[in-house]
């Protein structure tokens, strides 16, 4: 059960390189024991929020705050906070067992030898990787440098573990063994984790709630199924990779946008107008036929098959790409016919429309 | 949520450590390297005696180094001599750096080549400065090899024992510090880069001076200026190779420290210092150095 | 293309300049075997013979040439190389660690340092000399005067190379040092320099081999007992005699060995740092 104690808290942090802002005025506060992912493009800045709760990076402004207290000023080392690194940052001259009890016997606060044993043969199991201990690092794979680079820092009992793109480095197959065990460990550990990722797919699927990053700021904040459902800038819509956004103009609650006009129920707060909807919220119509709701002309261009759903391509007349997707799971798939026009018809209240209403 | 003030967190972590670790480096070099030098620019101008010096200051030293044409010839001396140096190390160590930087792919080679021109320098520099003797002398190695291939009938005399002599010697001893920094200039050029102007049809020589020497400046000027600072200081070789005849400001300076006359050593070493100062200064201008390391 | 032609002709140069540079040292060890002690360190050679080396060891009857004055000179050279390594590695590690991060001042430090590099040894020994001699009148010794002056020139050669060692290494093994909460000074000790053993080694090995060989600036610092440089000095401008030369082929060989000693060492400590740490690409 996710407690109520916010584990951590950001307030008005910001960081800038140079010229470069990297994070502005980032307020944020996250629970213990919650799963939570940070979604973002590169340049987003969430590999630098990470280092500046990790301590790698001091702040511009703003605070850090670890279970009450303030940590902006505490060094790295002082922090009690994990880090997984992207590319795991093994130690190359130790064994695996070394590894993971670097921690426990390098410490400010010495652990007696055997306790430092019990505890790191414990970790090395539950990560599933009994056996290696005398492994040296360059002896095993990446999946398992990666469970070492968890143990190694699990075993040290942290309040928060940062991830900073984990599976990065992992190929397709191993990646959803790990994604499944990661949420195991962190269920089993009750430790909150903060993971970074560029894919949208692995952050929806592994957070209780998802952070999006957009050029150094929190886009937006909220359980996946709010993410994926109702995205809170044009900027969220467009990294779910799952929304066909139109630009046009909004007055009061009317858009007008390539397909013409629609009332919108309500309007998303943005800078600028534009609608969006979602691919599976689209229907693919015969030219000419009749139907309700708004619509738009596109030739078909190509399909692909994604195993569980198709995805069609359409061209509309000025030249933008339109994807619809059709869940197999919903019926057959259609076929149709390249450079042949088609209407693509939607319900009025599957589209969410921005801008300032 | 941030009703908080928000806080100016300070710039550098406070566990900045570089200040300490700096230091020593720097103090070391302050009272063992800055503090010499500016005594000797000091001592210049002190009073010399027979055999002690007084901290009275006076030219005289200073008139003494200037009004005599022996000491003035040796200034001559040694610039010319460190021209034809450069000059020589520079042309004879291009095509070697060349060699070794562009052409050979293999880098486990290049290492290899590079290796075995440092391996000479395993044996005393003092040692190897010696050997040229057998080598130059009238019955040395070079003329009996000469006559014997028939090329001359007489022993050429000019090879030991005059300024050709230790231009050979030094040459053949610091040419390496010229190819060193110049093949690993010429071995960080991408080929995709020559690759790209053969096609668009450019021969070799307009591809080496428009695209390889450009590239290769920074390793030649790192070069010159070992040799140069080398060069400049050297004595040994011209002591053991000349016969006395070839005086340079290094020469002077370890005579006159050994009749105890260190006024006029510091004269000299202060020539010394801002003729190398004016060299250097001017190597540098020509390319950015700083950007390169 | 013209490379064809090019290349083979620069493979040919390149030949020669080897032979070129090696000149010296072939004509060192054939007059080595010059016979002696009448022998003189000119061709021709009147008989093969190991005499001179023999002579080196004090293994021949006494002449009238003396034996090289080695023995003391080389135990100081030898003392003063490895007090001058060792000095001069840690103030260059120190140095190359406190420039990860830019400092105020750093480029007037660098410069400063790089400095002992350029000024030559007759400058550097005549301004010791003059500091020790006539400002603070303490004598001069190869362990004192000699020494500063020659970690002042090993120094920076010890710098650079550690500079150029910590420029490529991947300071995130660091990082997850402190987030498992190791101090940073535990953390040099335990990640940092265990994985960059190797380039210290080198810088060692630099420092060592440039204070064993150094003479100019050790020729005024060093007071009344001599290094082994000085002593061959002292010989240069009275005759000199082939066993100047078998001690050179004897050196050179000695230093043969060294180097392989190193490199054993080498390749035993970067299997252990493993190019893991040093900017493992993500495949």
């Amino acid at each position: 059960m996710t407690s109520q104690q916010p584990v951590f808290r950001l307030e008005g942090v910001s960081k800038s390189y140079g010229s470069v802002t990297a994070l502005r005025d980032i307020t944020l506060s996250v629970n213990g024991n919650e799963y939570i992912s940070v979604l973002g493009p590169s340049g987003s800045g969430k590999s630098v929020l990470l280092r500046v709760i990790a301590g790698f990076d001091v702040p511009d402004s703003g605070r850090v705050v670890l279970e009450g207290r303030d940590i902006t000023d505490v060094p790295a080392y002082e922090r009690g906070i994990g880090f997984v690194f992207q590319n795991f940052a093994l130690f190359p001259h130790l064994t695996v067992f070394e590894n993971v009890a670097f921690g426990l016997r390098n410490g400010k606060v010495p652990v007696a030898a055997p306790d430092v044993e019990q505890r790191v043969k414990d970790m090395i199991s539950l990560v599933g990787l009994a056996g290696m201990e005398g492994r040296g690092v360059h002896q095993i794979s990446g999946g398992q440098k990666q469970r070492v680079a968890l143990a190694r820092t699990l075993v040290m009992a942290p309040r928060l573990v940062l991830l900073d793109e984990p599976l990065g480095a992992l190929d397709a197959n191993l990646l959803h063994r790990m994604r499944n065990e990661l949420r195991a460990i962190r269920e089993k550990l009750g430790v909150t984790f903060m993971h970074v990722t560029g894919s949208e797919t692995e952050a929806l699927a592994m957070g209780d709630r998802v952070v999006v990053l957009d050029h150094g700021r929190i886009a937006q904040f909220a359980r996946p199924d709010q993410v994926y459902g109702q995205p809170a800038t044009p900027s969220v819509a467009h990294f779910l990779n799952r929304y066909n956004i139109f630009e046009g103009e909004l007055s009061g609650k009317r858009f007008t946008g390539p397909f013409g006009m629609i009332d919108a129920a309500s309007v998303t707060p943005a800078d600028k107008p534009a609608c969006a909807i979602r691919y599976d919220r689209m229907k693919v119509e015969e030219e000419g036929a009749p139907g309700e709701g708004p619509a738009i002309s596109a030739s078909f261009v190509a399909s692909e098959y994604l195993g569980s759903s198709v995805m069609y391509f359409f061209e509309a007349a000025d030249g933008r790409v339109i994807e619809v997707e059709h869940h197999l799971s919903l019926g057959q798939p259609q076929s149709f016919e390249p450079k042949r026009r088609y209407r693509l018809r939607w319900k009025p209240e599957d589209a969410i429309v921005f801008g300032r209403g | 949520m941030s009703g908080t003030a928000v806080r100016q967190a300070p710039q550098q972590k406070s566990r900045s450590s570089a200040p300490w670790l700096i230091a020593p480096g720097v103090l070391w070099m302050l009272v063992f390297l800055v503090t010499p030098i500016l005594l000797i620019v000091y001592v210049s101008f002190w009073t010399q005696t027979t055999f002690k010096i007084e901290p009275t200051l006076t030219l005289q030293s200073w008139k003494a180094f200037f009004g005599s044409d022996t000491y003035l010839n040796s200034l001559w001396t040694t610039v010319r001599i460190w021209l034809i140096v450069l000059a020589s190390t520079f042309i004879i160590g291009y095509p070697t750096a060349l060699f070794v930087g562009l052409f050979v792919k293999n880098k486990t080679l290049s290492t290899v080549l590079l290796v075995i021109c440092v391996i000479p320098f395993w044996t005393s520099f003092l040692i190897r400065v010696l050997a040229w003797r057998p080598m130059l002398g009238k019955e040395g190695a070079i003329n009996i090899l000469l006559q014997k291939f028939g090329i001359i009938s007489q022993p050429i005399e000019a090879l030991l024992f005059t300024e050709l002599s230790v231009i050979i010697g030094m040459t053949q001893i610091y040419v390496v510090f010229m190819v060193g920094p110049i093949a690993f200039m010429l071995g960080r050029i991408d080929p995709n880069i020559i690759e790209a102007a053969r096609d668009l049809g450019a021969g070799f020589g307009r591809i080496f001076w428009k695209i390889i020497f450009p590239l290769s400046l920074p390793g030649v000027v790192v070069g010159a200026i070992f040799v140069s600072v080398m060069v400049l200081g050297e004595f040994a070789t011209a002591a053991a190779l000349s016969g006395r005849k070839v005086n340079l400001l290094g020469n002077i300076i370890v005579t006159q420290v050994g009749s105890l006359k260190w006024a006029l050593a510091s004269v000299v070493g202060v020539i010394l210092t801002i003729v190398m100062g004016l060299v250097i200064a001017g190597f540098l201008r020509i390319v950015d150095l700083k950007r390169e390391l | 293309m013209e490379s064809r032609v090019l290349k083979p002709v620069l493979a040919v140069y390149t030949l020669l300049f080897i032979l070129f540079l090696y000149a010296p040292f072939f004509v060192l060890a054939i007059l080595s075997f010059q016979s002696g002690p009448e022998g003189g360190p000119q061709f021709p050679i009147i008989e093969w013979s190991t005499y001179w080396y023999r002579h080196i060891f004090g293994m021949v009857p006494p002449s009238r040439i003396a034996p090289l004055p080695l023995g003391e000179a080389l135990f100081r050279s030898l003392t003063l190389a490895f007090m001058t390594m060792v000095t001069s590695t840690v103030l260059g590690v120190m140095s190359a660690q406190a420039f990860r991060r830019k400092f105020k001042g750093s480029g007037l430090a660098f410069y400063l340092i790089v400095l002992g590099m350029m000024v030559p040894g007759v400058l550097t020994g005549l301004g010791v000399s003059l500091l020790a001699n006539n400002i603070l009148g303490i004598e001069r010794h190869w362990w004192s005067t000699g020494f500063v002056t020659h970690v002042v020139y090993t120094f920076p050669f010890a710098f650079l190379v550690m500079l150029a060692i910590l420029n490529r290494f991947d300071a995130s093994v660091e990082e997850a040092s402190w987030s498992l909460g190791v101090p940073p000074a535990r953390t040099f000790r335990k990640v940092t320099f265990p994985l960059i053993f190797p380039g210290v080694l080198s810088a060692m090995l630099f420092a060592f081999t440039l204070s064993y060989d150094e003479f100019s600036r050790t020729l005024f610092a060093s007071g009344r007992d001599q290094t082994l440089p000085l002593a061959i000095y002292g010989t240069f401008s009275v005759e000199i005699h082939p066993n100047v030369f078998a001690f050179g082929v004897l050196t050179t060989v000695f230093s043969f060995a060294l180097l392989s000693v190193y490199a054993i060492l080498m390749t035993l400590s970067v299997r252990r740092a493993k190019k893991v740490a040093m900017q493992e690409d993500i495949a």
